[in-house]
C-alpha cells in the first residue's frame, strides 16, 4: 500500500512543485510589499495567495481524477493491474494519497496564512504592542479566541472532507465509465450525470441533519462526508475487481 | 498449473476469445500462434488477470487469477506501459518496489546484453529498444509463469538471441513459459509444445517434435497449412 | 547449429554428439554438459536435449550418474560400432541418391573412386 501511495504521489510531484513555486512567488511579492511599503505588492500578493489556496487544493483533488482515468483507461494502467495488489488496494492508495495532500496543502495554507496575517500585524501595529495584546488576548479572552480559530478551522475541516467525498465519487464515475458503460455511447455524459447526481444526492443526506450548537455543529457534516467516502471507495473497488478490464 | 475452461470474451458484437480451454504445465515452453485478432493477446491479457472474461475463468494453482497469482505469473504486453516520467532505471526499481522475485542483479545484466542504459529515459525510447526493455525487465523476474506477448517483435537480430538465450536460462522443470508470436521461424527450435489459435478458437495444441515426426513438417509449414494467406499476410 | 526444421531437432543434435563422439572431439568417458547449459549452447528447448540425452542412454552412447551428470559410454566397441553405423547410413544416403540418378550400384564404387580423391 505505501508503494502504490509512494508512486501515486510520485505522478502529481509536478505540478504540486509547480503549485508551490507559485506561492513562494506571491509570497515573495507579498513580504517586499509589506517590507518596502509597496501596496501593490501587498494587494496582488494577498489576492494571488488566496487564488492560489483555492485553486491549488481545487486542482489537487482534480488532478488525481485526471490521473485515475489515465491509469485506468491507457496501456499505463498495466503499472498498476500488473502488480500484486487488488483493486481495493489500488484504490486505496489513490484515496488515501489524494487526502493527505489536500490536507497538507489545506494545513499549509492555513499555517501561510496566519503567518503571513501575523507579520501584518506585527509590522504595523507597533511589535511590542502586539505581543503583549497576544500575551493578553490569551489570559483574558483564551475561549472567546479560541473559539473563533476553531471555527475558521472546522469550516475548512468540512470543505476538505465534502471536497474529498466529491472526489471519491468521482472516482466511481470514472470507474463506472471504464466498466458498465464501457463501449456504450454517451458513457463520459451518462457517468458524468450519475455524478452530478451522486453528489446532489449526498448533499441533501447532509442538508438533512439538525443544526447541532456550538462547535458540534460541524461534526455530523464531516461524519457524513467521511462516512460517504467510504462507501462511494467500497462500492468503487467492488466494481473495479468484478468488472474491470484494462 | 495455469488452466483455463470455456473461456470467453467479447468486445461489444465481436468475440475476441471464444470458449477455449487449455492447461499449461511447468517444464514447458509454449508458443502461441496464430495472425493478429486471432485472440492471443486477450488470452494472455485474461491469464495476467487484467482483463475479466464474460464466461468461464483461468485458474492458477487451483484458484482464480488475480492479486496473488500475479506474484508468480509475469506478464509482459505487446504495447509499451511504463509512465512516460521513468527512466529505465526508475522502471526496474518500479519492479523492485512490487515483485519480490525480481532480481535487480538480473535486471542490470540483461540490460547491458540488450545494449541498454539505466539512464536512458522511456520517453525517448525507439519501438527497438522499448521492446528490448519491456523483455528484460520481465525476464528479470523469477517468476513461475512467463506470459510474452511478441516478445520478438521489432528487435534486432543480436537482442533475438539474447532473449532466446534467457527464455531457455529461465526454462526450468517448475517454470512455464509462454510465448505468443507471428514470427514462427524464430521460435521452432526454442519452444516444444505449439498453440494454434485462429479466430478465437483452439485450432490445435500439441507437442512440436511428436508433429515433426508424425507429420514429417516444421510449425512453419503448420503454420501456412493452417492460416493459409491469412496467416503469410499477418508477417 | 542450422536446423533443417521439418525433422525433429532431437535427431539432428544428437547426429551431432553423435558425429562430435566418432570424431573424438567428445572423448569416451567425458562428462556432457547439462541440459540447461546444452540447451543453452544448441539454443533448443532444455526438454529437447532431456530427450537427446534419454535416448543417447537408450543406445548405450552415454550413461547417467546420479547426480553426477551424462558421461559418454567408455566402451570403445560401442563407439567403433556408431562410427560403423554413421557410415553406413551416409552411405545409404549416397547409394540412394544415385539410385534416383538411374546410375547402377556396380558404377557407383567406380564414380567414388573417381571423384574421392579430388574432394
Amino acid at each position: 500500500m505505501l508503494q502504490l501511495m509512494k508512486y501515486e504521489f510520485r505522478k502529481t510531484r509536478f505540478s504540486k512543485m509547480v503549485l508551490l513555486a507559485i506561492t513562494a512567488i506571491l509570497e515573495v511579492l507579498f513580504l517586499a510589499g509589506i517590507f518596502l511599503d509597496w501596496e501593490n505588492g501587498i494587494g496582488w500578493g494577498t489576492i494571488g495567495l488566496t487564488f492560489c489556496a483555492m485553486i491549488g487544493v481545487f486542482y489537487i483533488g482534480l488532478e488525481s481524477l485526471m490521473v485515475f482515468h489515465r491509469d485506468l483507461n491507457t496501456k499505463q494502467s498495466y503499472m498498476l493491474f500488473l502488480t500484486p495488489r487488488d483493486s481495493f488496494q489500488i484504490l486505496g492508495s489513490k484515496v488515501i494519497e489524494n487526502g493527505i495532500s489536500l490536507f497538507l496543502a489545506g494545513s499549509f495554507f492555513v499555517l501561510l496564512g496566519m503567518l503571513d496575517l501575523s507579520v501584518v500585524m506585527a509590522y504595523y501595529g507597533e511589535l511590542r504592542n502586539f505581543l503583549d495584546m497576544l500575551r493578553e488576548l490569551l489570559s483574558v479572552f483564551e475561549i472567546h479566541v479560541d473559539v473563533t480559530t476553531a471555527d475558521v478551522l472546522f469550516v475548512i475541516l468540512s470543505l476538505l472532507f465534502s471536497w474529498l467525498m466529491t472526489i471519491v465519487t468521482g472516482m466511481l464515475a470514472v470507474i463506472l465509465a471504464a466498466t458498465v458503460l464501457a463501449g456504450k455511447k454517451f458513457s463520459g455524459v451518462v457517468s458524468f450525470a450519475i455524478f452530478l447526481l451522486l453528489t446532489w444526492g449526498c448533499q441533501s443526506v447532509m442538508n438533512l441533519v439538525p443544526e447541532l450548537p456550538g462547535l458540534l455543529y460541524y461534526l455530523p457534516g464531516i461524519a457524513l462526508a467521511l462516512l460517504f467516502t467510504v462507501v462511494m471507495y467500497l462500492i468503487s473497488g467492488w466494481i473495479m475487481e468484478k468488472q474491470l478490464s484494462v | 498449473m495455469l488452466e483455463c475452461r470455456g473461456i470467453t470474451k467479447s468486445y461489444g458484437r465481436k468475440t475476441a476469445v471464444d470458449h477455449i480451454s487449455l492447461k499449461l504445465e511447468p517444464g514447458h515452453i509454449y508458443a502461441m500462434l496464430g495472425p493478429n485478432g486471432s485472440g492471443k493477446t486477450t488470452l494472455m491479457k485474461m491469464a495476467a488477470g487484467l482483463v475479466k472474461p464474460n464466461a468461464g475463468d483461468f485458474f492458477y494453482q487451483g484458484n482464480p487469477v488475480g492479486k496473488e497469482s500475479r506474484r508468480e505469473i509475469a506478464y509482459m504486453s505487446t504495447e509499451p506501459y511504463f509512465y512516460s516520467w521513468m527512466s529505465a532505471g526508475d522502471v526496474g526499481k518500479y519492479y523492485e518496489d512490487f515483485f519480490d522475485d525480481f532480481s535487480m542483479e538480473r535486471y542490470l545484466s540483461l540490460l547491458e546484453r540488450m545494449e541498454l542504459t539505466p539512464d536512458l529515459k522511456t520517453k525517448a525510447l525507439s519501438s527497438g529498444m522499448m521492446a528490448k526493455l519491456k523483455i528484460a525487465v520481465t525476464m528479470a523476474r523469477k517468476a513461475k509463469v512467463y506470459l510474452l506477448d511478441e516478445p520478438l517483435n521489432g528487435i534486432d537480430l543480436l537482442a533475438r538471441d539474447v532473449i532466446v538465450q534467457t527464455v531457455i536460462e529461465e526454462c526450468g522443470p517448475k517454470v512455464a513459459l509462454v510465448i505468443s508470436s507471428h514470427l514462427v521461424d524464430e521460435l521452432e527450435r526454442v519452444v516444444d509444445t505449439a498453440i494454434f489459435m485462429k479466430e478465437g478458437h483452439l485450432v490445435l495444441m500439441g507437442d512440436i517434435e511428436e508433429l515433426r515426426m508424425e507429420r514429417g513438417k516444421s510449425v512453419v509449414d503448420l503454420y501456412r497449412e493452417i492460416y493459409g494467406h491469412m496467416g503469410e499476410k499477418a508477417d | 547449429m542450422e536446423y533443417n526444421t521439418a525433422i525433429p531437432i532431437y535427431l539432428q543434435v544428437m547426429t551431432s554428439i553423435k558425429r562430435d563422439i566418432v570424431t573424438g572431439r567428445i572423448q569416451p568417458g567425458e562428462k556432457l554438459p547439462s541440459v540447461r547449459d546444452l540447451a543453452v549452447q544448441y539454443s533448443i528447448n532444455p526438454n529437447t536435449v532431456s530427450r537427446v540425452y534419454r535416448e543417447l542412454e537408450m543406445e548405450k552412447v552415454c550413461f547417467t550418474r546420479r547426480g553426477m551428470g551424462t558421461f559418454v559410454t567408455e566402451d570403445a566397441e560401442i563407439v567403433s560400432q556408431l562410427r560403423e553405423t554413421m557410415a553406413q547410413d551416409l552411405v545409404g544416403q549416397f547409394l540412394e541418391g544415385i539410385r534416383g540418378l538411374g546410375i547402377p550400384e556396380s558404377e557407383a564404387a567406380r564414380l567414388l573412386e573417381k571423384y574421392g580423391q579430388q574432394m
